[in-house]
């Protein structure tokens, strides 16, 4: 059964594509990549990995880098929903935010101090403890409405903007702002290296000899209004989110079930709760991290459920941002959808055969009016959410 | 929510300082007597022994095998077992268990496994870090070991959103059921206190030793620092086998100039946890409405509000009150019932104050004298 879209009347984005949503897109369609070895912190560890990260953003001393992110894009959002702080106190506004490290305990300068046997200072901990994203955002504009940080690894920003659509739909508030937001540090860096999916190369979604991916940060918000605060403030919508859906694979922390199980069952769930079939899919944001395992599984699903629809990632051109990604490709799928045409994937040039099909190798125009963004995660998280042109 | 759409709280699994299992709970706060044992920190001057309620996970054993719980880390091993107590106590028959959704809600996350992580490359260069501690530490690995060894395939969620993390993530599991994405929702709340999590209480909130809880107590702190697992089987009304009570509503947000906007509860939950700050908000909140205190049993952690839960749900399902302990309510001007008093309301509200205004409110419903209730009340409790 299907239910009822909610538009989105505003967006905003930050990446190492770009500070907002126009110069990323703008740097999607040229083409622009600038995977590096990280700048910010450093690493002894012997084989450099490029990282995109967005270097010419400053966060404030208060919170961390995360919530700092979120707020960027949360105020590009509400400015482009043609809110402000007033406006906003006059109605009931949620708050819903995916990330991975933004709510984590762990600080390294603490940790180092406490292993030394010190008495380490406690200002990384009350920043954490005063940094959690969805309290940040509802702190700096007033709002009233529920809250929560969600932190299904990879798929936070997928879960957060479809949690948020049916607080919308269930009248729990008026408006809300929900995306994803991630930080890159050393010890997600650290960690990803340990596991041996990081390619020590730019990545190469979907690419035969893709060897893993590259690890990005950022953030994206959107806005989304209930039809009844649309009509009365005048605000416009951009996009829809006319469904979403999730699964759980059930198999393993960190590989995605080889059968897609997880991912065929979310996709299912979002098709039907948007109420449209496959084929008037225009085109998919996948999830594409560059990783063997992820893009085999994947393209399979596509394959199969999907089968002719044009697909792309966009992580060639922001990095993995975890928590932020399904967010980050959640503006752009919409923005695409906007434009009436979709980038070429970054890092793809040579079909894998195991594969069997290939994803846009050019700017490429698409008609339609409805695509979907995926998100596969740590834990088995499977989420994807489909959105409509408004 | 009214008629089939109401959500039941069908099964309830709880480990904490308190001990293991709803029976051992019941008995804690029918007697309002739980006592913390001590947990050991190494700090720059030296080890330091400070008040804790710890939780033992050794029943763990029952539900699944030791060696594959070889790889789970404290924080996952609490949760599995948690879950494994609701399952039993709902009696949920094992066809059943591949379609829940999973939904954890946690206000710290995995921090031993965290900080043994960033051991592993701290002390011996980022080359050393440990894969297996990486993976492990990642806020969802105890919702992805629950639905690995349950077979879940349902959709599946976790929320780190300190101490709004419990009633912000039930109100999800309620839409979830009200949407009719599952029949079923497998919610949990867990906290451990590791070493990491011990150290950063005793420097924030460090009450003199020998000091009972008094949570409303505003003129000093009084927190004991606390793990554990508190979790409830969600069930559609038409689709439970019996239950405790209804889960009537669950909201955040910021408090109202108005003060929190209680739904008629007859009866309030305070979360209070022994921190003066929020104990003066929850005095001013709780004025000329009953209320009560509970965690001075199972001590302050984020996850605590879902003990709240657990409490009121064994007060409407039994129909009388338990006894707030002794020292909750020290100083503070409130109606507190006694223990043993018919609950004499249907409704139960369960309050938690947060940073910057923030509040949470779960509020729970008595159960009516349905079918399901008849084949709960015909079945053996675990």
């Amino acid at each position: 059964m299907s239910v009822e879209p909610i538009p989105i009347t505003g967006m905003g984005c930050i990446c190492a594509a770009g500070r907002n949503l126009s110069d990323s897109m703008r740097a999607l369609l040229r083409g622009e990549r600038h995977p590096a070895p990280p700048v910010r912190f450093a690493s002894d560890h012997p084989i450099p990995h490029p990282v995109f990260e967005a270097v010419d953003f400053e966060e404030p001393p208060d919170f961390l880098r995360t919530s700092a992110f979120a707020l960027h894009a949360a105020r590009e959002a509400i400015a482009d929903a043609g809110l402000d702080r007033e406006s906003l106190g006059a109605l009931r506004v949620g708050v819903c935010v995916g990330t991975t490290v933004g709510a984590v305990m762990s600080d390294e300068t603490f940790c180092r101090g406490c292993l030394a046997g010190e008495v380490p200072d406690m200002a990384p901990i009350r920043r954490i403890l005063r940094s959690n994203p969805a309290d940040v955002i509802a702190r700096e504009f007033g709002l009233s409405g529920p809250r929560q940080t969600v932190v299904t690894a990879c798929s936070s920003g997928t879960d957060a903007v479809g949690i948020a659509g049916s607080w919308i739909r269930a009248g729990l508030c008026d408006a809300a702002i929900a995306g994803g937001a991630d930080e890159l540090g050393r010890i997600t860096y650290i960690g990803f290296i340990s596991l041996m999916i990081t390619d020590d190369s730019p990545c190469k979604p979907f690419d035969r000899h893709r060897k893993g991916l590259n690890l990005g940060e950022g953030a994206a918000m959107v806005v989304l209004a209930s039809e009844r605060v649309l009509r009365r403030s005048g605000m416009r919508a951009r996009s829809l989110v006319l469904g979403y859906g999730s699964a759980g694979d059930a198999y393993h922390l960190t590989a995605p079930r080889p059968d897609g199980a997880g991912l065929r069952s979310a996709i299912s769930e979002a098709l039907a709760a948007s109420g449209v079939s496959p084929a008037s899919v225009a085109f998919v944001n996948a999830h594409g991290t560059g990783t063997p395992d992820n893009d085999r599984v994947e393209s399979r699903v596509l394959q199969d459920m999907l089968p002719g629809v044009p697909f792309l990632s966009t992580k060639g051109y922001t990095g993995h941002t975890l928590g932020a990604a399904g967010a980050i490709e959640a503006v752009f799928t919409a923005a695409c959808l906007e434009m009436g045409k979709i980038p070429a994937n970054a890092g793809f040039e040579t079909p894998d055969p195991e594969i069997g099909i290939t994803p846009v190798r050019e700017v490429t125009m698409v008609e339609g009016t409805v695509a979907l963004s995926e998100s596969l995660a740590f834990g088995g998280n499977n989420s994807v959410v489909v959105l409509g042109k408004a | 929510m009214s008629g089939p759409d109401r959500i039941v709280i069908e099964g309830i699994g709880a480990v904490g300082g308190f001990g293991c299992g709803i029976s051992v709970l019941s008995r804690a706060l029918t007697e309002a007597s739980s006592s913390p044992g001590t947990f050991d920190l190494s700090t720059g001057s030296g080890t330091v022994r400070i008040p804790a309620f710890l939780a033992d996970v050794s029943r763990l054993g029952e539900f699944i095998p030791v060696r594959t719980l070889r790889r789970i880390d404290r924080f996952s091993r609490l949760a599995l077992l948690g879950s494994h107590l609701a399952l039993a106590d709902a009696e949920l028959p094992e066809a059943e268990r591949s379609r829940l959704g999973i939904i954890i809600a946690s206000g710290y996350g995995a921090t031993g496994i965290t900080y043994a992580f960033l051991k592993s490359f701290i002390s011996d260069g980022d080359i050393c870090a440990s894969p297996t501690y990486f993976a492990n530490s990642v806020h969802n690995s105890a919702a992805a070991h629950i639905s690995i060894q349950l077979g879940a395939t349902g959709p599946s969620l976790t929320v780190t959103h300190f101490h709004l993390s419990v009633p912000s993530a039930l109100a999800t599991a309620r839409l979830w059921l009200a949407e009719g994405r599952v029949q079923r929702v497998l919610f949990g709340a867990v906290d451990e206190l590791s070493e990491l999590i011990g150290y950063v209480r005793f420097r924030m909130r460090h009450a003199p030793p020998d000091t009972p809880m008094t949570p409303l107590w505003t003129e000093m702190e009084t927190s004991i620092p606390a793990e554990g697992a508190a979790f409830l089987l969600l069930a559609r009304e038409s689709a439970a086998r019996g239950g405790y009570c209804t889960l009537e509503a669950s909201t955040t947000g910021s408090m109202p100039n108005s003060g929190v906007p209680f739904p008629e509860a007859g009866l309030l939950v305070l979360g209070a946890d022994g921190c003066p700050e929020s104990g003066g908000r929850y005095a001013a909140a709780a004025q000329n409405v009953r209320v009560a205190c509970y965690t001075p049993l199972y001590g302050s952690m984020p996850s605590g509000p879902a003990f709240d839960v657990a409490a009121g749900a064994l007060i409407l399902k039994g129909g009388r009150l338990f006894p707030s302990p002794g020292a909750a309510f020290r100083d503070f001007p409130a109606t507190v019932p006694a223990g043993g008093d018919p609950v004499g309301t249907d409704r139960i509200a369960c309050l938690t104050l947060a940073e910057d205004n923030a509040y949470g409110l779960t509020t729970l419903g008595k159960l009516p004298d349905t079918a399901c209730v008849r084949a709960r009340e015909g079945r053996t409790s675990s």
